[in-house]
């Protein structure tokens, strides 16, 4: 079975995240669970992944944190979207768009 | 969830304990927590469940960016330190606690050792002599045999969570009978010269040979007594031993239960130094000195004093640097 590769997705995990985040504020484990449902299940997003993710974006202020009572009472960190975090996700679709138009032109599925 | 829990600790173990690695760890956990709940309540096998969360969970080279640790994830510039396993904690623990048996057993001989010119006057003496040197001998085979464990004081070791964990609690548990022990020893050294009094005021007028037995009994109270302080610290001091090998800059040196037993390391070498020879210099100036004075019941007085310096040079050690 063809799985997906860490190293091409790499660049895409924040995109992932941001659109996930532009719905509404959520917390780690809700937004792998969004990822995997979105994938159809293709793709699991480690949990280091997911949280070196979030700190990245936080330094670079696409997203804020902020730390709330869930449901069950069980104290969780959320993670909201910033104005230039809705900026950056544009910027990465339009990335996408390009990149996937590029690779495009040299994929053949026959052999 | 403990397994979980267990190997998300061992995980972070080594790395610094920084305000950044910790808040890493608590969201992890946290993340893996809401995972494994839910994967149980959709009625997967508390096993299975476990194994996704940690096939899952990634690796922490991705981490060591955000939390500033890419050489300690590496491995490069970190002292490396020597794991030492379970079971070589399990042994450590048995061997030492044997072994301060062996010395209490020594010390014990030692102080019975006057019973015999005592009671047998001058032959006596010989038994004397070879009471001493089997107690004298117990102590060098009990120090020979843990020769093997120098390492935990020369090398940088750690232990991992689990181990620390399990130690800490078996050290709580043993507590009691060591608090038990040490009280009833001490109660023993202050009870001792009852029976002096006791047998000088009723046998004087029966002849020397009944006062004698009050002495000698003195002997054997305190010897006893002695033994029970030596063996009351006997696993506890092993416990604290390993509970105090961890770093305290890493998180694995952190835990609340390493904590609670910290020993600092870099005096070792110093301590270890004058440590080495105290006891024999102790045993040594006991025998000179009941030799010459042959005040023997007033002389095993050196082994309580004795036992308090020890006490106050090892906090001096511990402190100074």
């Amino acid at each position: 079975m063809v799985e997906i590769s860490s190293d091409v997705i790499r660049g895409y995990n924040d995109t992932m995240i941001l659109f996930i985040l532009m719905e509404e504020p959520s917390y780690g484990y809700e937004i792998s669970k969004k990822i995997r449902a979105l994938s159809e299940e293709k793709y699991i997003i480690k949990e280091t992944t997911l949280y070196s993710a979030f700190t990245r974006m936080e330094k670079n202020g696409y997203v804020e944190s902020y730390s709330q009572n869930a449901d069950n009472g069980k104290k969780r960190t959320y993670y909201k979207i910033t104005e230039s975090g809705k900026n950056y996700y544009h910027e990465k679709c339009l990335e996408w768009y390009l990149t996937k138009e590029v690779v495009e032109n040299f994929i053949r599925g026959d052999k | 969830m403990e397994t979980i829990k267990n190997y998300l600790e061992s995980m972070f173990a080594n790395l610094p304990n920084t305000p950044e690695v910790l808040r890493a760890k608590n969201e992890l956990l946290s993340m893996m927590e809401d995972k494994f709940t839910e994967l149980i309540s959709e009625g997967k096998l508390q096993n299975e469940a476990v194994g996704i969360v940690i096939s899952e969970f990634g690796n922490l080279e991705e981490l060591a960016e955000s939390l500033g640790i890419e050489g300690v994830v590496g491995g490069n510039d970190t002292e490396q330190r020597r794991l030492v396993t379970n079971e070589e904690a399990m042994n450590y623990i048995y061997d030492a606690s044997q072994n301060r048996m062996l010395i209490g057993f020594g010390v014990m001989l030692i102080i019975f050792s006057p019973i015999c010119p005592i009671i047998l006057n001058d032959i006596g003496a010989a038994f004397l002599f070879i009471v001493v040197s089997i107690g004298v001998g117990l102590i060098v085979w009990a120090n020979i045999r843990m020769s093997q464990w120098k390492f935990l004081d020369n090398t940088l070791c750690c232990i991992d969570y689990s181990t620390a964990d399990y130690i800490y609690n078996a050290k709580k548990n043993n507590m009691m009978s060591k608090a038990l022990m040490l009280t009833i020893g001490i109660m023993f050294c202050i009870v001792s010269v009852v029976p002096v009094i006791f047998f000088e005021e009723m046998f004087s007028s029966k002849g020397l040979y009944y006062v004698m037995i009050g002495p000698a009994m003195l002997f054997v109270i305190v010897g006893i007594g002695v033994l029970l302080i030596i063996a009351s610290s006997a696993k506890d001091g092993a416990y604290t031993k390993l509970l105090s090998l961890n770093g305290t800059g890493t998180v694995a040196g952190s835990y609340e239960a390493v904590r609670a037993e910290k020993e600092p390391y870099v005096d070792k070498k110093a301590a270890a130094g004058v440590m080495s020879v105290y006891w024999r210099t102790v045993t040594c100036i006991y025998i000179i000195w009941s030799f010459i004075s042959f005040d023997w019941h007033i002389t095993w007085i050196i082994w309580p004093i004795a036992s308090v310096f020890h006490g106050i040079i090892k906090t001096i050690f511990n402190t100074k640097w």
